[in-house]
Parts: structure tokens; sequence; C-alpha cells
């Protein structure tokens, strides 16, 4: 065996022996306020598909997202992101650095947090993580896409609340692409989500309502400071439901139905995360950092 | 005898090592009088402590280790400490709703409120 692939198979053994669970929002685009634990790791690997209109192509944009909660209040995550079109080409299509930090240590009636993100991507991508200005561009082929790279700023202010057992979020974007003047980019997304039972029982049951966690999102783009408003900007209303199918991992799934032209008339986005608990204390220790 | 005392010592030891017996409360970390004054809904319903134990299992074991007696590394609290024991229920539930960021424990408003009372329900049960 490749001394590599040991390496790789020891890495993967230590990596399912840590304790793991998975404590995961339904939503695939709106964020609440609710941080990853100081230490933990997520490991996300969703797809978004996109069902075509006429003159548009169908689609498969896969990411992997890696989430660590660095202290209880701020969290980073990196995205690795591609896409593949019926009758074009696979493609990757780039990676994004995002931080999110909670400014006030408890909680209250509206949760704030800030959210910067630089992202490294070309114009081919379409995981629509979020949709600003118009939205991606749905027509032109991966050729002539990748060619386009965006250099891209984006901030969010994330407002959401818990009321009794809802969660009601509202996130606000503004993004600045540093490589084509297209002014300042704005878009919003709205969600609710609730989990179907607030009661845990006494036993372990993965079928359980306790498990599942539903709710429905809205988002799409506001143009930009060039031409500010809805028009000619892709809309979705999209449910949502997460299914916690063990301790350690969650699966997310979510139709989403274009309201306007520019979307897709349906937008499908699936999830799986895995969650490992305790990885900083793994890793300081494996660096050599005494305990 | 001497042989067994020793294996006793390390036993003892080894069980300490872990835990958090001398666990300091944080003097900041004040709850406000109105939700320390909280009941908990829960009250009449002792078999929900069930579901208690399997959320803490889940969510708090990692920090407070599985039998509740904290960890001194990660400044936890023992949960069969007169110091948490003697806290009101409305109190621990407002500390794991809020958590603490400033000694690391998160919040678990993410919970549903009846899980988090439910938590408050088998925290008593640790009570020695």
């Amino acid at each position: 065996m490749p001394k590599n692939c040991g390496t790789l198979l020891l890495a993967f053994a230590c990596l399912t022996c840590l304790p793991a669970r998975a404590q995961e929002s339904p939503f695939f685009v709106t964020y609440t306020h609710h941080m990853e634990e100081p230490g933990n790791l997520d490991l996300e690997v969703s797809s978004t598909t996109g069902v075509p209109r006429a003159g548009q192509q169908r689609y498969i944009a896969p990411y992997m997202e890696l989430e660590y909660g660095v202290t209880a209040r701020w969290t980073s995550e990196l995205y690795l992101e591609g896409q593949s079109s019926a009758d074009d080409s696979t493609v990757f299509t780039g990676w994004r650095f995002e931080n999110r930090y909670k400014p006030l240590s408890r909680e209250h009636w509206i949760n704030p947090v800030l959210y910067l993100e630089y992202e490294s991507l070309n114009e081919a991508s379409r995981i629509q993580k979020e949709i600003e200005g118009g939205g991606p561009d749905l027509t032109s082929r991966n050729g002539l896409l990748t060619s386009e790279h965006a250099h891209e700023l984006e901030t969010k202010v994330i407002l959401s609340s818990d009321y009794h057992d809802w969660n009601i979020s509202e996130n606000f974007i503004a993004a600045k692409n540093f490589s084509q003047s297209e002014g300042v980019e704005f878009g919003y997304s709205i969600g609710v989500s609730r989990p179907l039972a607030t009661l845990a029982s006494g036993n372990e049951c993965r079928f359980c309502r306790e498990n599942f966690v539903a709710g429905v999102e809205m988002y799409g783009g506001l143009g930009s400071t060039l031409g500010f408003g809805v028009h000619d900007t892709a809309h979705y209303i999209a449910p949502v439901i997460s299914w916690g199918i063990s301790d350690n991992s969650t699966l997310r799934f979510s139709p989403g139905f274009g309201l306007s032209h520019e979307s897709n008339p349906v937008l499908i986005r699936v999830g799986y995360a895995y969650e490992f608990q305790g990885m900083g204390d793994r890793l300081a220790r494996l660096f050599g950092r005494k305990q | 005898m001497k042989r067994g005392a020793v294996v006793f010592a390390c036993l003892a030891s080894l069980m300490a090592f872990g835990q958090n017996p001398g666990y300091q409360q944080d003097t900041h970390w004040r709850v406000p009088e109105e939700a320390a004054a909280r009941k908990n809904p829960l009250l009449s319903r002792p078999e929900a402590a069930a579901g208690g134990r399997k959320l803490f299992l889940k969510n708090c074991a990692e920090c407070h280790q599985p039998d509740g007696s904290g960890m001194e590394k990660k400044h936890s609290a023992d949960f069969h400490l007169p110091m948490v024991q003697e806290q009101s229920d409305g109190s621990l539930f407002w500390k794991l709703t809020n958590g603490n960021s400033s000694r690391g424990m998160p919040s678990f408003s993410k919970l549903p409120e009846l899980q988090r009372w439910q938590l408050v329900l088998y925290i008593r049960t640790l009570k020695d």
C-alpha cells in the first residue's frame, strides 16, 4: 500500500473515532445567530441542482464546507466549490473564506451577527449560497464563464431571534467584486424554522420528530448601486427540512422554487454534515501543545 | 494491604484527573433576578429527566464529562457541587441558554426551550 494511502487511512480512522454531534440549522442560505461550538469542526458536503428554463442549462454545483468554532462567538468557514453543466463541462469554480462574529455575549430579542467573506471565484459559480445583484449567469457556457474571475468581498448583517421554539432570521448582504465594475451588489434572505418536537424522548430513536427541523426560507438579489431593486433579479422561496440521522450527522433537503424569470424554476439543495467535537484540542495536541 | 492502598490511590488520582472539584464560579456570570425566579415547567414530569440525560450526553458531556464532574482544563462546572445544585432552576436554565463566552461555554439557545428545561431536570439528578 502506498505510504500516502496509509496516512490518509490513519487520518480518516482518527477523524471517525472522534466524538461528534450534529445540530444543524435547516437553512442552506439564511444564517442564524447560532454559532459553531468552540473547538468543533463541521464538515459538510452539499449540492445545488438547477432545473432549467428554456435557454438555461441544467447543472449541479457541489461544494464542501469546513466550519470551525474558533471561540463561542466567532466561527470561520472555508468552502471549495465546483459546477457541472449538462452538454458542457465540469469545472472548479473557486473558494470562499468567511468569518462570523457575534458582538453581544448574551441572548437578546434580536441577536446581531457580523459576517465577512472573501471569495475567489469565477463566474461559473452556481452554488448560490447567497444571491446578490441579479443572480448567477445561467445561460452562458462554462468556457466563457471560467475566464471571468471574481475577486469579491462580501459582508452580511445577520439578525436572528428565537421566539419560543421558532427561529426567525434575516440576512442583508452587500458584496463588492474588485475584478469588475459592478458597483456594490445587494441581496437578502429570510428564514423561519422550528423543530417538529420540542421535548426529547428518553430513548434513542432516529425517526422521532425531535430529530427533524422544518422551515421555509426566501432569498434573492436586490440589484446594485448601479440599479437598486428587484427588477431583473433572481428570487426563490424554499421549504427546508433537516434530519439528525445520527448523533454526529445531519441530512438537509430543500426544494427551492424560482419566483422570477432570472431564477431557475426549481433549485434542489441537498446537504450532509458531520460534526467532530474537540477538534481544536486534538489538533493542538498533535502540534505539541501541553494539556 | 499496602498494594491495595497504592492501587486505590492510583485509581482515585486517575478519576480526579478529569474532574473539577475545585471549580470556582465566574463572579461576572450573573443571572438576572427575573430569570433566576423562573420555575421549571417539567417539575411535575420527572420522567422527562431521561430525555435530559440523552441531551446531556449529546451536548454537555464533552466539557462536563459524562458523569457531570467537570474538567479543570476547560473550567467547566462540576454539577455535583453544592455551589451548582444550590442555584435555582431558573438560574441554570438562563446559564445554559446564554452561555459564558469568556469561559468558552457556548449558548444552547438553539435547543428548544423544553429541552433546556429537561437538561436542568437531569442536572438535578446529579446532586450527591
